[in-house]
This record gives structure tokens, C-alpha cells and sequence, in this order.
């Protein structure tokens, strides 16, 4: 799922939904603008796609270029992780492989 | 939903010296995954394959179709594999996995570890299996006869929740 840099904008960061995150936002990634905190993603994107949070986020990991980070929504914006411009993110909702 | 993968969503390969993992497109091949673990060393080599089967709570299937985060999902099944070799002292690990379109009845993974003796080839490649089920950024959608697919999960879904055992999510396939 290696999106090159070069086809991305400078100020934005691809995000990448997978299984049922796929269904809601009918979308397999898209780019969205950076800088955005971790700790407030999961409210940009159930703004966009109302519902999203309830039936997939809240249940979901999130990676950060291939590392997962924790989303405490708690924090505020001094705290925990930015995501950058150029950052690959991803949603991963509860695994099944098998 | 099941349509043609993208570029970036075709499978790859990590190997290291007797430890190759693998997501494919490809049909798996029972005999080349013992192969790639058998070694004079190794008096035992045990196989998993698991095959989609053709119903959910008595719901016809009618195929599964995976996806994953691909480099991601190698780089966990790679840290898998490290981790049973070296608790169970196995000689060698492999772990494949399909993705697209798997029809009923047809592998969607295989895993093969080899040991000196029996006992160490079994628990290591049982623990390979649930650690891969875990963990492995894998995803199930099942396709029902004339209904919406449904993407499963291992677990029960909700953060923090226990895992219910005998949940939905682990009972269809493997």
C-alpha cells in the first residue's frame, strides 16, 4: 500500500481504510490536509463521515507510517502525536485473518 | 468489493534464514510450504491449512475475499514467525496467506513450522496459527448466497472487550 510521496501533495497525509472503514467512507484511501493530531482524528473523520466513529473507530487501531500510536482523544493538542505532511496513516478495524 | 487488486495491493514476501512469510493472490501450495521448511535437522514438520468453508450459523457462503495492509501484515507475520522459532526452538517457520477472492473449499492459509522432535513442532505451529489470527492485519468479508458481505473479526470487536471464545467471529473458516 506504498503510496509515493511524489503523488502527494506537500501538505497533505494519505489515509488508508481497510475492511468495514471501506464500506462507510466508500473509499479505499484518500489525502487529507496535515497537520492534524492524533488525538483529534477520530472526530475530523466521523464529521466527515457521520456514524463512522460508533461503528468502526471506536473499535479500530491506528497506524502512523507503519507504526501503531495511541489515540487518547483525552489529550490535549500539546500532547501526544502530529501527523504530518507526507505521513501514510491507516484505520485498522479488529483483524481476521485464518 | 471483490474487484481486480490494485498495484499496491498485491502480496510480497520477507525472508530471513528459515523464516519466510508471504501474502498472495496465488492458489497455496501445501507441498511447497513443507518443502521450504523440511531440513535434515528437523525430524518433524507440521502443517496448518486452513479452507473456507461453505456456511456462517447455517448462512450459505458463497466465497470469502481477503485484504490487508500488506506491508504491514508481513512485517507482524515476520515478527510472528521470530517469536514461535525461537520459544519453541523450531528449525524453521513459514506462514502464507491469500488474499482476494478464495472460493469455498480452497486454502486461505498455511502454515508450516519443523522441529526436531514432535512436540515443539506441534505447539509452535498451533501458537504461529492463533498468534497469526490475532494479530495478522488480515481482513475476512463473507459473501452470503443473494446477501451483502459481512467483514468479520476474530474478536469480538470492542476495544478492551474480553474475547468472547466461542464468539461469531471464530467460527467461520480455520
Amino acid at each position: 500500500m506504498s503510496i509515493s510521496s511524489s503523488d502527494t501533495p506537500s501538505t497533505y497525509f494519505t489515509i488508508l481504510y481497510f475492511a468495514a472503514a471501506s464500506d462507510i467512507t466508500k473509499k479505499r484511501s484518500e489525502t487529507l490536509t496535515a497537520p492534524v493530531h492524533v488525538s483529534q482524528l477520530f472526530t475530523l473523520l466521523d464529521k466527515k463521515y457521520p456514524g463512522l466513529k460508533d461503528k468502526v473507530l471506536c473499535s479500530s487501531a491506528i497506524t502512523v507510517n507503519l507504526e501503531y500510536v495511541d489515540v487518547d482523544e483525552s489529550m490535549s493538542d500539546e500532547e501526544g502525536l502530529v501527523i504530518k505532511a507526507g505521513d501514510e496513516v491507516a484505520i485498522i478495524p479488529p483483524v481476521s485473518s485464518g | 468489493m471483490a474487484s481486480e487488486p490494485a498495484d499496491s495491493e498485491k502480496g510480497g514476501v520477507r525472508e530471513e534464514p528459515n523464516i519466510h512469510v508471504e501474502l498472495t493472490h496465488a492458489h497455496l501450495s501445501a507441498q511447497t510450504i513443507i518443502d521450504r521448511v523440511k531440513s535434515p535437522k528437523a525430524g518433524a514438520v507440521v502443517l496448518f491449512a486452513g479452507t473456507t468453508r461453505d456456511t456462517f450459523a447455517s448462512k450459505p457462503v458463497s466465497q470469502l475475499v481477503y485484504q490487508s495492509y500488506v506491508p504491514l501484515a508481513l512485517t507482524t507475520l515476520l515478527s510472528i514467525a521470530r517469536e514461535v522459532k525461537s520459544k519453541h526452538d523450531l528449525t524453521a517457520v513459514s506462514i502464507v496467506h491469500r488474499l482476494g477472492e478464495v472460493p469455498i473449499g480452497e486454502e486461505s492459509i498455511l502454515i508450516a513450522v519443523s522441529a526436531p522432535h514432535r512436540q515443539a513442532a506441534w505447539r509452535g505451529g498451533e501458537e504461529a496459527l492463533e498468534e497469526t489470527k490475532k494479530r495478522a492485519e488480515v481482513w475476512k468479508l463473507e459473501e452470503f448466497v443473494g446477501e451483502k458481505g459481512v467483514w468479520r473479526a476474530n474478536r469480538d470487536g470492542a476495544v478492551g472487550e474480553k474475547v468472547d471464545e466461542t464468539g461469531e467471529g471464530n467460527r467461520q473458516s480455520s
